[in-house]
């Protein structure tokens, strides 16, 4: 491997077809970090059908992704939610399939989720981006569960400059989105998110940062719908120092 | 076929998974059994008090029952009326069984020091309902008696033969079914007092 | 008594509504939540106990036939009865068998969500035999013609003036001017008028928390006591359980007690754990001269082999309940069946049919907090999943969402195609966006129900890529 490592990077289709933005942050803090960063012609990790039972849709879509890249030194995602679906999930999906279950194996050990692959691969401890805002971290079920992470954003948002960190009392409680369940259940998914924001609220926060744009665009979808104005950013686009732009939902 | 070779033969057929014998399993031990013994009881809204000798608990109930309203009369199983109950003589002795307001005490042969618990077998000196019939129960424990684990107290038994019922007891009764607010005195006693004999 | 699980949209939705029900539900995460996260800090290795029990309960599943075959001997030479029941209908006759041997008219009951699951209490009633269930919040939700809604709490949902007016309106040769305005004033009333049943009933019907093969014995686990008093009181002991509950020994069992209570309520063991081995053995001065034990299947085997096998490894302490967001937003009723909350999820689609439980499964947001703090690991999202990949494979899914997904997956396996369709859709999106936000879309109406969506920023990000490449 060079000392400059080709990462692929797996912008997410949320990513991709929302936001832009918060991808070309994780370029940015990718060739900051010392990486080469190409970006494959793509389109899903494939979770909205493997959460939904949809196997062979899911099955089908894991083998796209694994020969885009594997050929990759390392997969980073700025999304828990795609980051865990390749690492813990595809070899799930493919365990009946002895041809692509090794290449699963193989991509799942090199993908990463953005923020955690920052400070544990690349071992980032500083930044030079100012940002000052009072925020609370919305950490996303799978960056928890499935990928472990938890210090790692933390420790970089307390690099930023002017930035105040505050807790939520209850940052382990799921936000209510978890992909389709959003629309299928909505009403209780709306009862999820108001607590998470009155949770937000309670901190005196400003704006929200998370990982997981999935969780985001639930949060602040919710909180146009009820009028509340708290900004909603995902950690990259802080770290980046990309918080010049409008946040999420914002003209 | 009927139910018992049909539930049978349908696990026989579709167990796949082989697993081995787990390894056993050693809970940490207390390093003073007895002080271990005494704060989980505790936690567990019971009394605890040292005494020097068995001779020492018709006395110490006619404290209890003093210190807490009740009535001098405490309800004796066979196997403790050889006390040496002249020494309280104002304390009743009934042989019958207690009502749910009544104090009954009770020989426990063991305890366990991991949790505070009292182990009681079924036997004819010593009924099993009354553990559970009286409002107060005042039971009487061997430090000696005091084992690390329940594991130790069911090998001890089962060197005996195990006996038909077990109870483990710690603490009162007790139950969180209304606002999950803790209230004792569900369906057992309301109380429950401990006296450690040292020896 | 049980709604539908069917009804899941609409009893979730009255869930929502109901006030009370909200301020019952915020106690999961002050007490129950609160309790075992301070326990499991006491506990010096909790993740080798958790280990270790995973381990035990897989043993036993993996010699299932083994273990019940050698727990039966061991009944058997202790002198008492095992039955085996296919089925909730075969459960409740053979039930019913023994209580017309025995002549028994009254039964008491201590706790059994086997009894809830195979009906057998309006079976009993309709065949003329009264039962009485003895675990307070049993008896509370029996007063008042409800399933209980929670697995170790059955009354979990209701204040104490809701406990205060059942009370007052069943037992109605009390002096109707009595305060029952405290807690205290209701386990004192309950305590009353239940001893006189315990006293009086002919036969006692108890579930089992665990059974172990090499003892013959079951092991009941209460803090109230009743289990004690059902087992001790009457003429005839039955217990009725699901035959997964069973273990190799008193040594594995004792084990997996460390586990149970800490779980469900955070305490270090429960006030009471009961060991019953057969009828009163010669020595006794109390117990029932009969001892049966009624092994329930009801669609346990058939989950041997699968993906949901280790749903079986469950101790039933709830925890998964206790830390659930969709079961603190709606409470058990809204489900519809016995076993509610993620292990609902996970058992339901096995024992009740992946149609009819079907919201049971999909209602989830797979956070994985149940997995978290199962005590025997059980991989509850894995599983419900499994559910769905069943429910999906087989046809019966909603054909919208089916047809939804295919369109999505057909576009998403063709990159060019979908490049092409996501920019025109981005910024279609963003030219009916205003001041940020899309209000209303024809399709997505689910989302739009509750949420506006934020305005994408009209171009992908591939799009720009390329540009800037």
């Amino acid at each position: 491997m060079s000392d400059r490592p080709r990462v692929g990077l797996l912008v997410t289709c949320l990513v991709d077809f929302v936001r832009p933005q918060i991808g070309f942050a994780a370029v940015r803090l990718l060739e900051q970090s010392g990486c080469d960063v190409e970006v494959p012609l793509q389109t899903c990790c494939g979770q909205p059908a493997w959460n939904s039972g949809a196997d062979k849709h899911a099955t089908d879509l894991a083998r796209q992704v694994i020969e885009t890249f594997e050929p990759f030194d390392y997969v980073v995602a700025p999304s828990g939610s795609c980051a865990g679906m390749i690492k813990r999930h595809y070899i799930e999906a493919l365990v009946n399939d002895p041809a692509y279950l090794p290449r699963a194996r193989a991509l799942a050990a090199k993908t990463f989720e953005l923020v955690s692959f920052l400070v544990q691969v690349r071992g980032v401890r500083a930044l030079n981006v100012q940002c000052a805002t009072r925020a609370c971290y919305h950490d996303s079920c799978s960056s928890l569960r499935e990928l472990g992470v938890r210090k790692e954003p933390r420790k970089l948002l307390s690099e930023v400059e002017g930035l105040m960190l505050a807790e939520l009392v209850e940052p382990e409680v799921c936000c209510g989105f978890g992909g389709l369940f959003s629309v299928k259940y909505p009403e209780i998914s709306e009862r999820m998110a108001d607590q998470k924001i009155v949770d937000a609220q309670a901190t005196g926060a400003d704006v929200i940062v998370g990982a997981d744009l999935g969780c985001l665009l639930h949060l602040k979808g919710r909180m146009q719908r009820k009028g509340i104005n708290m900004g909603v950013r995902h950690v990259a686009e802080v770290l980046a120092g990309m918080v010049g732009e409008p946040a999420l939902g914002e003209p | 076929m009927n139910a018992r070779s049909e539930i049978l033969s349908a696990i026989r057929a579709r167990q796949v998974t082989s697993a081995p014998a787990p390894p056993d399993y050693h809970a940490p031990t207390p390093a003073d059994l007895v002080q271990a013994f005494a704060d989980h009881a505790q936690l567990a809204n019971a009394e605890v008090r040292f005494i020097d000798s068995e001779a020492d608990t018709p006395g110490t109930i006619a404290d209890l029952l003093r210190a807490r309203n009740f009535p001098a009369v405490v309800h004796v199983p066979p196997s403790c009326m050889s006390l040496p109950w002249h020494i309280a003589p104002g304390l009743t002795v009934e042989a019958t069984s207690p009502g749910p307001d009544d104090a009954a005490m009770a020989i426990a042969p063991f305890g366990i020091a991991e949790t505070g618990t009292l182990a009681y077998p079924s036997g004819t000196d010593s009924p099993a309902s009354w553990h559970f019939c009286a409002g107060f129960e005042i039971a009487v424990l061997r430090a000696a008696a005091i084992l690390p684990h329940m594991e130790n107290v069911i090998a001890c038994f089962k060197a005996g033969g195990l006996p038909s019922t077990i109870n483990f007891v710690t603490g009162p009764s007790r139950t969180g079914d209304i606002e999950q607010t803790l209230e004792l005195g569900a369906h057992g006693p309301k109380a429950l007092a401990i006296l450690i004999v040292k020896d | 008594m049980t709604a539908d699980p069917r009804s899941f949209p609409e009893t979730s939705r009255a869930a929502l509504r109901d006030p009370g029900l909200r301020i019952a539900l915020g106690r999961l995460r002050t007490h129950f939540a609160l309790g075992r996260a301070q326990a499991v800090e006491r506990y010096p290795d909790w993740e080798a106990l958790r280990e270790s029990s995973r381990a035990i309960r897989d043993y036993a599943l993996a010699h299932l036939d083994t273990l019940l075959l050698r727990f039966e001997q061991n009944v058997y030479a202790s002198g008492g009865h095992v039955h085996w029941a296919r089925d909730a209908k075969e459960a409740r006759e053979i039930v019913l068998a023994i209580l017309r041997k025995a002549d028994a008219r009254t039964v008491i009951k201590g706790k059994s969500m086997v009894s809830e699951e195979v009906g057998l209490n309006d079976f009993l009633a309709a065949n003329g035999i009264e039962t009485v269930e003895t675990d307070l919040g049993e008896y509370i939700v029996q007063l008042r013609r409800e399933p209980p809604s929670h697995i170790i709490a059955p009354a979990f949902h209701l204040n104490k003036e809701d406990v205060a007016r059942t009370f007052r309106d069943a037992h109605n040769t009390l002096d109707p001017e009595r305060p029952l305005s405290e807690r205290s004033d209701l386990v004192a009333e309950a305590r009353r008028v239940l001893r006189a049943r315990f006293e009086s009933a002919d036969a006692g019907i108890t579930g089992a928390n665990f059974l172990t093969a090499s003892e013959g014995a079951a092991v009941l686990v209460t803090n109230e006591g009743n289990g004690d008093l059902t087992r001790l009181l009457p003429k005839t002991h039955i217990v009725l359980t699901g035959l997964e509950k069973i273990v190799a020994s008193m040594e594995h069992a004792a084990v997996l007690l460390r586990l149970l209570t800490r779980s469900a309520t955070g305490q270090d063991i429960s006030s009471y754990v009961t060991v019953m081995k057969g009828p009163r053995a010669g020595a006794d001065s109390d117990g029932g001269k009969n001892f049966h034990v009624v092994l329930v299947d009801n669609g346990r085997t058939p989950l041997l082999g699968t993906e949901a096998e280790e749903v079986l490894r469950c101790i039933r302490c709830a925890a998964c309940l206790n830390h659930c967001p969709v079961y603190a937003a709606v409470g058990g009723h809204a489900y519809g069946a016995t076993y509610t909350g993620p292990i609902g999820a996970a058992l339901n689609p096995g024992l009740m049919g992946v149609q009819v439980a079907r919201h049971h499964a999909n209602a989830s947001t797979f956070c994985g907090r149940c997995a978290e703090v199962c005590p025997v690991k059980i991989p509850l999202p894995k599983i419900m999943r499994y559910w769905r990949a069943r429910e999906y494979a087989s046809g019966v899914a909603p054909r919208g969402m089916t047809a939804s997904l295919g369109v999505w997956a057909f576009v998403a396996k063709r990159p060019t195609f979908y490049a092409v369709a996501t920019l025109i859709a981005a910024r279609l999106l963003k030219l009916l966006s205003r001041n940020g936000q899309v209000h209303q879309l024809p399709i997505m109406r689910n989302w739009f129900a509750v949420r506006d969506f934020p305005a994408p920023q009209g171009r992908t990000f591939q799009q720009l890529w390329a540009k800037r490449g």
